[in-house]
């Protein structure tokens, strides 16, 4: 199944997501007028995001971008991970 | 430290974006200055933010239809439409150091340039986070920034005039939206140096020269040969490609 959302993140910019999905996260492609710095490391975000399930909380989902932040060194302006969890669960619920 | 300026001149969107990359890589080797250029677009084009999607922001048959390049960015940020006589671009290029750490800060602190610019033609306007700047409330310049291995590229542009339909019709915001309605609400959160005075470009180029150069010891100069043959090679083998610009 294929599932998209856009999400305006408060006093932030725009994040969209893509995703191609079963019951997990197959393919993701995160988009949007934000910046992440280095921004090579977006590819580092939609990894950490792959094969997690459909069902899997907010909370969840965020605490795992959290950590591909944390752990890539990555700077993200404009979105934040609570934003991009947010887009990926009106992707795989609308 | 001594900065190279290279004044205002005009290229295409694909030569725009390389020759900002060269500067990254150049300045990182310590083979080029840290440098302050001022450029215009021609013909006019759209550029993309680095996240973005073309087929979603832009109207890519429109631009070939009238004769608009459509580049990405190596920045984050949003789609700019960059009309050959409406605004004037700019991109400071120097090692991290010369900044404040800070993202926002260094967002700031180079964006008083522009402010410092404005204010010599009589026009004041203020900083608003995350990387815009507005007078009298509406925007009038969009910057973007990012940093390599120890150098900053920020660029950005403010508008001398708007020509909002033209706009419109090349970014694509859903058609229903562009009714007299729309345009008005943009016109009412964007506007331009035209609207505050009977300025020549000549005149805004002039009052960002002076923002950007205040305090700073700076000699003006050309591209080199090894920086041209460069931005040549990344503007065909990159900037130029379809695998780069629609990537997303």
């Amino acid at each position: 199944m294929h599932g998209s959302a856009r999400y305006k993140v408060p006093e932030g910019k725009l994040v969209e997501v893509r995703i191609d999905y079963e019951e997990t996260i197959k393919k993701i492609e995160i988009l949007g007028d934000f910046f992440v710095h280095p921004e090579e490391s977006i590819g580092e975000i939609e990894e950490s995001l792959k094969g997690s399930g459909v069902g899997e909380s907010e909370e969840s989902l965020a605490e795992k971008v959290r950590r591909a932040v944390e752990l890539g060194g990555i700077e993200m302006i404009g979105v934040t991970p609570e934003a991009i969890a947010k887009a990926v669960k009106m992707a795989v619920t609308l | 430290m001594k900065w190279r300026v290279v004044g205002l001149e005009s290229h295409d969107a694909y030569f725009n974006m390389a020759i900002d990359e060269v500067m990254l890589e150049r300045v990182r080797e310590k083979l080029s200055p840290p440098t302050i250029r001022f450029y215009r677009w021609s013909p006019s084009a759209v550029s993309i933010g680095r996240f973005q999607s073309m087929e979603e922001e832009v109207d890519v048959e429109k631009c070939r239809e009238l004769g608009v390049d459509y580049v990405r960015r190596i920045t984050g940020g949003g789609a700019v439409y960059h009309d050959n006589k409406g605004e004037i671009t700019y991109s400071i290029i120097a090692p991290e150091t010369e900044f404040p750490k800070g993202i926002r800060e260094s967002y700031k602190t180079i964006c008083q340039g522009i402010i410092d610019g404005l204010a010599t033609l009589g026009i004041e306007s203020e900083f608003m986070p995350i990387n815009d700047i507005v007078a009298g409330g509406r925007k009038i310049s969009g910057n973007a920034q990012t940093r390599r291995k120890g150098v900053l590229l920020q660029h950005g542009t403010v508008l001398y005039s708007l020509d909002i339909r033209k706009m419109f019709t090349l970014l694509k915001v859903s058609k229903e939206k562009i009714s007299d309605k729309m345009i008005k609400s943009v016109e009412e959160r964007v506007t331009s140096v035209s609207a505050f005075g009977n300025f020549s470009i000549n005149q805004l180029y002039g009052a960002l020269l002076e923002g950007f150069t205040k305090g700073k010891d700076y000699e003006f100069g050309m591209w080199s040969k090894e920086e041209l043959e460069r931005a040549g090679e990344l503007r065909i083998g990159l900037y130029g490609t379809r695998r780069w610009n629609f990537s997303r």
